[in-house]
């Protein structure tokens, strides 16, 4: 399920400087202080978002 | 970094031309279809792929491909794409030739693979951007809208700074708002939380099943729900017999042990009972010690009062009872919400009508009499109805209310019974919830089940287990099985019944298993969406909500992530983008207004004096775009710090009248002054405009690229389609 959050693509995007790079770069910081669960929460939510701002094909969790 | 030329081998309607461009103010000029859009199209094309490969390949031939040269800060960045199979090449140079970094491989648009990835990294660290959408957002200028009207602006800029091409980070967290609300009445963000949602409804339907949620109810009766039936039920009643069956064969062993004790000769040594022993009460095994361990394990409290058992038992009646009211009462709320009132207004306006039409009949004509009467039996009928309606709606009601009184007793009853209950646990010192009382129960049936275990002859002994102080945690265990047969011929006839039902038994389960077998291979044969409906709908009902549960926590989870992103990104971006638009706004207004700025949510204000700001929608057209255009040349910068490419306008000012068109031609020179622009556009008194401002000029007929002019005031001739 850590797969999102550990991809290049988020690094990629992560770079932007724009709301969705913000977006990205927060993400990566609350990822690293969540436990499993919430891990999962969150990327489920980055990937809804991403989808969202048309950064992932298919974002729904 | 400036785009230096595109080479187009097979695009659109262009075959083995090059176009150059130059640093500074670029005007692609051409009457409509000459494809100035297919040009400006070909560098995103090119650099990130597309999904319209029917738009650009040439018709009639299968081959569609176009180069890009980029220079600027000592180097070249070639990207050539081949559009039919996506194949990307791109090689970066310094200024003596040497490679510095080159790729090789297969990009679509949207491809995921490592070799995309790896380009677009690539892309990133060359050109500052990896992706279609922001390239867009950042360097494309289109035709927008021949005012700004309202939100419009803001939502632009709001769409421009969210990283996309099509959306505002606003609308998305909208709509996030808008799905999270039509599920679920709580949300922390104070909105219309007195509507009941999907979550509630479904917590309500499983509260008003909770009484009947034990008993399986097929949806669909078809053949695949059928099947699935039969499996559920022979797998619980195989269970059942398989415990059975174990069980019986331990008390065959036992019984077999038992005559061997009772024939004397052939019972092993040191196996009769000891002198201290009662015959009745059977030794406990070696395994004894473990048992206590076990026993707590189970999760029973220490020494638990002898009324244990009997409170346990009253607290699933109160239970059962409080459960098995929930259906009457949804019957009954049912049966009033369906209590139609006596719609009198329509009633009383029918009579006036027919009391008019009687008056007036009887007034004209009394030749009419016959109408008045008519009218007037109606008008009595449709009060007489109204009236019986009235009345029976009355009695329902009272019937109802006199129901709910009754259940009200009921639970009251239950409630009260609930309570005493509590009252003697607490007093016994116990735990008095009734999750408490439920987990108890369960500890108890685990301690009974060990217990079983441990003698091996439940079903044909009672067990009773009490914990003395006396003897710390050890447990006193006192059996009232039978005792052993007296003689061994009743033991030995007993046991060869037994084993002959053991058999018939065991060939009855065979049979069984063999018969499930078989079911759930017929299952798997049937068709997957019709098994999936075999569920009970209290299953589905639980399952929806866990669903909901979660989604409802991953769109609060989003809805916080984009909120603290947008309020970062003020913090972080705004101040420098306000700085940067405001100097470049500044020049466009020869100084005039000194500083421009965007509020939270994008809308842009300029300042008119020292203590006075004003939003964009007091000013004129020509300074609205001025402001747009100053914003979208800053974002650019902020974006791509030191790495801009250039900036594209398709026909940007076509609704635009002269002498707004002058203006907006002023900003765009002055947005050219610091790197490169490149104008498209069909509009042929731009061609003087590029003459006289010594702008580069690329002349496109309707088949092909004329001529590229020189810098300089060599135009005569290039413009010849002007």
């Amino acid at each position: 399920m850590a797969n999102l959050l550990g991809s290049t693509h988020i690094e990629t995007l992560a770079r932007e400087e724009s709301v969705r790079g913000v977006l990205v770069r927060m993400a990566l910081e609350q990822a690293e202080q969540a436990d499993r669960e919430e891990l999962v929460q969150l990327e489920k939510a980055l990937k809804l978002l991403l989808s969202r701002f048309q950064a992932l094909e298919d974002g729904a969790p | 970094m400036i785009l230096r030329s595109i080479e187009l081998e097979n695009f659109g309607k262009f075959r083995g031309q090059t176009v150059e461009f130059r640093r500074g103010m670029n005007l692609v000029i051409g009457p409509n279809e000459a494809g100035k859009s297919t040009l400006a199209e070909a560098v995103p094309a090119v650099l990130f792929g597309s999904d319209h490969l029917e738009k650009f390949r040439p018709w009639g031939r299968n081959a569609c491909s176009a180069a890009l040269f980029f220079e600027g800060h000592g180097r070249t960045i070639q990207v050539k794409r081949n559009l039919v199979t996506d194949e990307v090449e791109l090689v970066e140079k310094d200024d003596l030739y040497h490679v510095l970094s080159q790729f090789s491989g297969k990009v679509p648009l949207r491809g995921r693979s490592a070799t995309s990835r790896e380009y677009r990294d690539l892309l990133e660290s060359l050109l500052g951007v990896s992706d279609e959408g922001l390239f867009r957002a950042t360097y494309f200028f289109g035709h927008h809208p021949q005012e700004w009207s309202g939100d419009e602006l803001a939502q632009k800029l709001r769409t421009l700074v969210s990283g996309t091409a099509e959306t505002d980070y606003a609308e998305i967290l909208d709509r996030l708002l808008e799905e999270h609300f039509a599920l679920t009445r709580s949300n922390p963000w104070g909105r219309d939380k007195q509507r009941d949602r999907e979550y509630e409804n479904l917590c309500q339907q499983l509260v008003q099943q909770s009484g009947t949620e034990a008993v399986p109810v097929f949806v669909e009766l078809d053949n695949t729900a059928e099947l699935a039936g039969q499996i559920e039920e022979l797998t619980v009643e195989l269970e059942s017999d398989r415990q059975e069956y174990a069980k019986g064969l331990r008390y065959v062993e036992r019984l077999r042990r038992q005559a061997e004790e009772i024939s004397g000769p052939h019972a092993p040594e040191g196996s009769s009972p000891s002198p201290s022993q009662s015959p009745s009460r059977p030794q406990p095994p070696a395994n004894a010690g473990t048992l206590a361990d076990q026993l707590v394990v189970a999760g029973l409290p220490q020494n638990p009062p002898r009324e244990l058992p009997e409170l346990l038992s009253e607290a699933a009646d109160i239970r059962q009872q409080l459960a098995t009211l929930q259906q009457p009462y949804a019957a009954l709320g049912s049966r009033e919400k369906h209590v139609l009132k006596v719609p009198w207004l329509m009633l009383f306006s029918l009579v006036a009508a027919l009391l008019v039409v009687v008056a007036l009949a009887w007034w004209q004509d009394f030749q009419l009499l016959w109408i008045a009467i008519a009218a007037a039996a109606c008008s009595g009928t449709l009060m007489g109805w109204g009236g019986w309606r009235h009345v029976a709606r009355k009695k329902t009601l009272a019937e109802c209310d006199k129901e709910r009184s009754r259940l009200d007793q009921k639970k009251q009853a239950a409630q009260q019974r609930q309570a005493d209950l509590s009252e003697r646990c607490e007093i016994l010192g116990l735990p008095s919830s009734a999750i408490d009382l439920v987990r108890l129960q369960k500890q108890v049936a685990a301690h009974r089940d060990l217990l079983a275990n441990y003698w091996g002859e439940e079903g044909a002994t009672a067990v009773e287990v009490s914990v003395s102080k006396d003897h710390g945690d050890t447990e006193s265990v006192a059996t009232d099985a039978p005792g052993a047969p007296d003689a061994s011929v009743e033991a030995g006839e007993e046991l060869v019944q037994l084993e002959t039902r053991m058999t018939e038994f065991e060939a009855e389960l065979r049979h069984k298993e063999d018969r499930l077998q078989e079911l759930r291979r017929q299952l798997a044969e049937a068709p997957a969406e019709q098994s999936r409906q075999a569920v009970t709908p209290a299953s589905v009902l639980l399952v929806r909500k866990h669903d909901l549960e979660e989604r409802i926590a991953v769109l609060r989870k989003a809805v916080n992530l984009l909120a603290e992103a947008v309020d970062e990104f003020g913090r972080s971006h705004l101040v420098r983008l306000n700085d940067e638009a405001g100097k470049l706004f500044g020049k466009i207004t020869s100084g005039r207004y000194a500083a421009l700025k965007l509020d939270g949510d994008m809308t842009p204000s300029i300042q008119v004096d020292s203590r006075r700001w004003m939003s964009f929608e007091h000013f004129s057209r020509g300074t609205v775009d001025a402001i747009y255009l100053a914003l979208r040349i800053a974002l650019a910068k902020v974006r791509n710090d030191g790495r801009s490419l250039p900036l594209m306008l398709d026909d940007p000012f076509v609704h635009l009248d002269q002498k707004r068109l002058a203006t907006a031609l002023n900003l765009v020179d002055l947005a050219a002054a610091d790197g490169q622009l490149i104008l498209f556009s069909h509009n042929v008194e731009l061609g003087k405009r590029a003459a006289r401002e010594r702008w580069h000029v690329v002349p496109l007929d309707g088949d092909s690229v004329v001529a590229s002019s020189e810098e300089g005031g060599e135009h005569a001739g290039q413009l010849h389609l002007l």
